[in-house]
Parts: structure tokens; C-alpha cells; sequence
């Protein structure tokens, strides 16, 4: 026991002899500050996911924006805070805060969903945090330009990678979160080290004081807390990006591994959309009523979303908002009045700038990244 | 007379089963608190459904990770069995208002 009063809380020792004194359950309450409720899916360190319900807005706000963290957060005060920045530059240095600031700050509206988002739709189930459809969000990021922030170190463009870390470091030998991406993105003006979400500063939670911004990305890009910044030759060989956060290239049939030298880095996410003005298993009035949803394509527009309200028998195409930008979803729209009551399979499909159309099928992979098949919800129609 | 006999015998053993069963789990459940919960919560763990080969591919990606697992068999067959991947996925509790009742951890 000596041992292990060394590495855990008292909370949690204590949880620990209420297990062992087999109480079925130690109901203390574990707070999840800035947030309204969410589908916990993780406390320790904290796993949030957003409920549909809320995604009826072009900006998801920051009290309901999903989290995701591998490792638990650091918490980083402002004033002690520095960014390194080293490797292949002409002279390392360390940026405070206020010298973040002072660079001219860029604003781009942009959809960040994690990797594994719509993970609990895969069949065989794969391990992760089983997300549905919420590991997702739009926001309007603000921030200085990634290359103006390595200008002032003056970085060496001609070379191939960047490579990001964060203070969140790894509990016993967790591998540390570090990521590596390529000069051209880092070099793309809607690429930011943001230091605001939806006009605030950053929360503790989203990556405090500062954080990756990699428009149409996955979500892993998105480093948070990023406190060093490395101009490299070579990318990052961590566990977080090989061989975590890969996809084959070639599918593998269900349930089976994928071979390691098939496996590519994740970077631009695929064309899908969501149904979030009614969710599964809803009973709803025999009357007029409009569908809603979100659709989104990664570093693409969105063109197109059908919507079908038989099952696919037939499909229509949905009202688009007036957003079309690469990037950020858009919501769309249809009405829809039942012909009848009973059971009514709704579907969405999403088609992007890049002719990208959502598949029936989800592609299966073992880690259960980039689902995209196309939405279903089904509601029944209650009788007047 | 005999048939009766065998029933109380039949019931008897079914008993003893379930609490064979329940203790598995108290045990399991005891395992696989002092193995996981140094690093995260056991809502993580709970929340998933795979088969026996996932659950020990699992236990020992975090082993390699640093997990002390005294137990590696039982926590392996209790994971195996309380989160089978034959079993539904309860839906994830909502928060109230930046507060959840804490899952057993």
C-alpha cells in the first residue's frame, strides 16, 4: 500500500477502500468548471462531449464545446508562461505572452472535430472514448500567424517539418504529446497559434494561453498549451504520430489490424454532416417541422447536403446557410411535413467543393478515426 | 424424493456460482481500480466494450505505459467478462451544470 499512497490522491485512496470495502459507489461530485452539462465520457482527465441539442448555432459556444485531453492538463499562468522557439532557426528564443499579442492577430472561423469523433458507430467497437456525434465544434479562433511568430526567430522555412509540444506531459511512461506538421500547412495564412476562442481568451480547458490552429484538420493537429515550437528536418516519431493517429491506406476488413507500413499520418478530415434538430429514439407531433443540421468538410466547402426522410428511398436536397468558406461547417435546412404517423428513418448526406460525397458504409479502422457515413436518426410520428 | 434432492443440489451449485461470480467482480473490480485509476478515471475504461483479445491488448498497451497491474489474469477476466463487447453501451451521463455524480473510482 506504501507505494501507492505515493502515486494517487486521497480522493481517489479513499475511493479505493470504499471499493474494497465493496460500497457500490462513492458518490462524490467531480466539477467540470466553464462547462454546461455534457456527456462525460472521461472526468480524469476530463473527456467532454457536446449534445446534439446544442449545435443549432454557426458557433458552438465555449461552455458547451467538446474537450478532448490524452493526458491530464497543465494549468499555465499568464505571466509565467513562455514560448521556445528552436531548431532549425537563426536564433532561439523564448516569447512571453505579450509578445504573442503584440504580432498582428488574424480571426478564421473553423470547424475543429477530434480524430475519433463518431468512434461508437464502428462495429467491431474499437477502444477509445466512444463518441458519437458531438467531438466536434465551430468557433472563430483568433491569433497571430504561425509563420509571423517563427519569423521573429527567424526560422528556416526551406525545411520540411514543425514540430509542436504542449506542457500537458504523460503520467508514468504515457509517451509525452508531441506533434509534427508540415511547413506548408504551418506556413498557410489561416494557420494561427490562437490565443482566443469566440473572442475570449482561450479556457484552461481548450489549451490556455495558447494552441494550435490547423483549419480543416483533425482535431490532434490542434495542439493545446503549446509551449515549444521546433523548425525540423525529420518529423516527430512519438507515439502520437506513429504509430497513434495513422489510417490505412488500403482498408482492412473489420476487426482485422492494419499493417504498420500501411499506415498514414491523418491530416485533412473527410465530407459529413450531422441531423441535430431531432435525435434518435424522439417522438414528435403529426405536424410541419424543420430539419436541421450541421455539414462539414475539412479544408473544403460544402456544396450540397440531401436530405432523405424514407430511409433513402428518396432524397432532397436541404437549404445551405449563407456561410460557404473552406473550413467552417455550415447548417442546413429543409421542411418537412410527416405523411403519416409511424416509425421515419432521416438521413443526411453531405457533398464538398472537392466532389467528396459521405459513403452509407464507415470506413472501419482499428483506432476508429474519421467516421463519415452518412447520418441517420430515426423518430417516430405520433398520430393526432 | 430424488428429483427434489437434485433440484436442491442444482440450486445449491447455482449459488454458489453467483457468488463465485459476484466475487470475481468484487475482486476485479478491485484489481482494476488499483491498476488504472493513477492515471485516469475508470468512466474511461467502463465505457467500452471489446472482446477478451482487445481488453488484453489494452491492458498491456498500458502496461508498456507504466500501469501496475498486480493481477494481469484477473483484471483481464474481469474486464473480459463485465465489458464484453457482447454487451450494450450505456449511454454517458450527462453533467449538471458543471457537476456529475463520480462513477465508482
Amino acid at each position: 500500500m506504501q507505494s501507492l499512497i505515493g502515486k494517487v490522491n486521497r480522493r481517489e485512496l479513499l475511493a479505493y477502500f470504499a471499493g474494497a470495502a465493496g460500497l457500490a459507489r462513492a458518490q462524490e461530485l467531480v466539477t467540470i468548471p466553464g462547462k454546461r452539462p455534457m456527456l462525460l465520457h472521461n472526468d480524469r482527465p476530463e473527456d467532454l462531449e457536446t449534445p446534439t441539442s446544442y449545435f443549432d448555432t454557426w458557433l458552438t459556444p465555449n461552455d458547451v464545446f467538446f474537450v478532448r485531453q490524452h493526458i491530464p492538463r497543465p494549468i499555465i499562468k499568464a505571466e509565467s508562461f513562455r514560448l521556445a522557439l528552436g531548431g532549425r532557426v537563426e536564433k532561439p528564443m523564448e516569447l512571453r505572452l505579450a509578445e504573442i499579442e503584440k504580432l498582428p492577430q488574424h480571426t478564421v472561423a473553423a470547424t475543429l472535430e477530434c480524430t475519433g469523433d463518431g468512434r461508437g458507430f464502428f462495429r467491431p467497437r474499437v477502444p477509445g472514448v466512444q463518441w458519437m456525434r458531438g467531438a466536434i465544434g465551430n468557433a472563430e479562433w483568433t491569433g497571430p500567424r504561425l509563420s509571423d511568430v517563427l519569423k521573429l526567430a527567424g526560422a528556416d522555412f526551406q525545411s520540411p517539418w514543425v514540430t509542436i509540444n504542449g506542457a500537458d506531459v504523460g503520467l508514468a511512461k504515457t509517451p509525452d504529446f508531441i506533434r509534427s506538421f508540415p511547413m506548408k500547412k504551418a506556413l498557410h495564412p489561416a494557420t494561427l497559434l490562437g490565443l482566443k476562442m469566440n473572442g475570449k481568451p482561450l479556457p484552461d480547458l481548450h489549451g490556455f494561453p495558447a494552441r494550435l490552429i490547423v483549419p480543416g484538420w483533425d482535431g490532434t493537429s490542434w495542439v493545446k498549451w503549446v509551449t515549444n515550437l521546433d523548425i525540423a528536418a525529420e518529423p516527430n516519431n512519438g507515439f502520437f504520430m506513429n504509430p497513434g493517429y495513422r489510417f490505412p491506406k488500403y482498408a482492412v476488413t473489420p476487426g482485422a489490424p492494419a499493417k504498420p507500413s500501411e499506415l498514414e499520418v491523418i491530416e485533412g478530415m473527410p465530407v459529413k454532416s450531422y441531423v441535430t434538430s431531432v435525435s434518435d429514439d424522439q417522438r414528435i407531433p403529426m405536424k410541419a417541422t424543420m430539419l436541421r443540421g450541421i455539414a462539414w468538410a475539412g479544408e473544403e466547402r460544402i456544396t450540397k447536403v440531401d436530405v432523405s426522410t424514407d430511409g433513402g428511398s428518396t432524397w432532397e436536397p436541404a437549404k445551405l446557410s449563407r456561410q460557404d468558406l473552406p473550413f467552417a461547417w455550415r447548417l442546413w435546412s429543409i421542411g418537412w411535413t410527416p405523411p403519416h404517423p409511424g416509425y421515419f428513418t432521416i438521413l443526411s448526406r453531405a457533398t464538398d467543393s472537392s466532389g467528396r460525397t459521405q459513403p452509407v458504409v464507415g470506413i472501419w479502422n482499428p483506432s476508429g478515426y474519421l467516421y463519415n457515413a452518412i447520418d441517420r436518426v430515426g423518430v417516430t410520428v405520433e398520430g393526432a | 424424493m430424488k428429483a427434489a434432492r437434485i433440484t436442491v443440489l442444482l440450486i445449491a451449485i447455482g449459488a454458489l456460482a453467483r457468488a463465485a461470480d459476484s466475487q470475481l467482480r468484487e475482486r476485479g473490480k478491485q484489481e482494476e481500480q488499483r491498476s488504472c485509476i493513477q492515471c485516469h478515471s475508470l468512466r474511461l475504461v467502463d465505457s467500452q466494450r471489446l472482446s477478451r483479445a482487445a481488453w488484453g491488448k489494452e491492458i498491456d498497451k498500458m502496461m508498456g505505459w507504466g500501469a501496475v497491474v498486480p493481477d494481469r489474469q484477473l483484471l483481464l477476466d474481469y474486464l473480459s467478462e463485465e465489458y464484453s463487447d457482447s454487451k450494450p453501451v450505456p449511454k454517458p451521463e450527462l453533467t449538471a451544470d458543471g457537476t456529475a455524480s463520480k462513477s465508482n473510482h
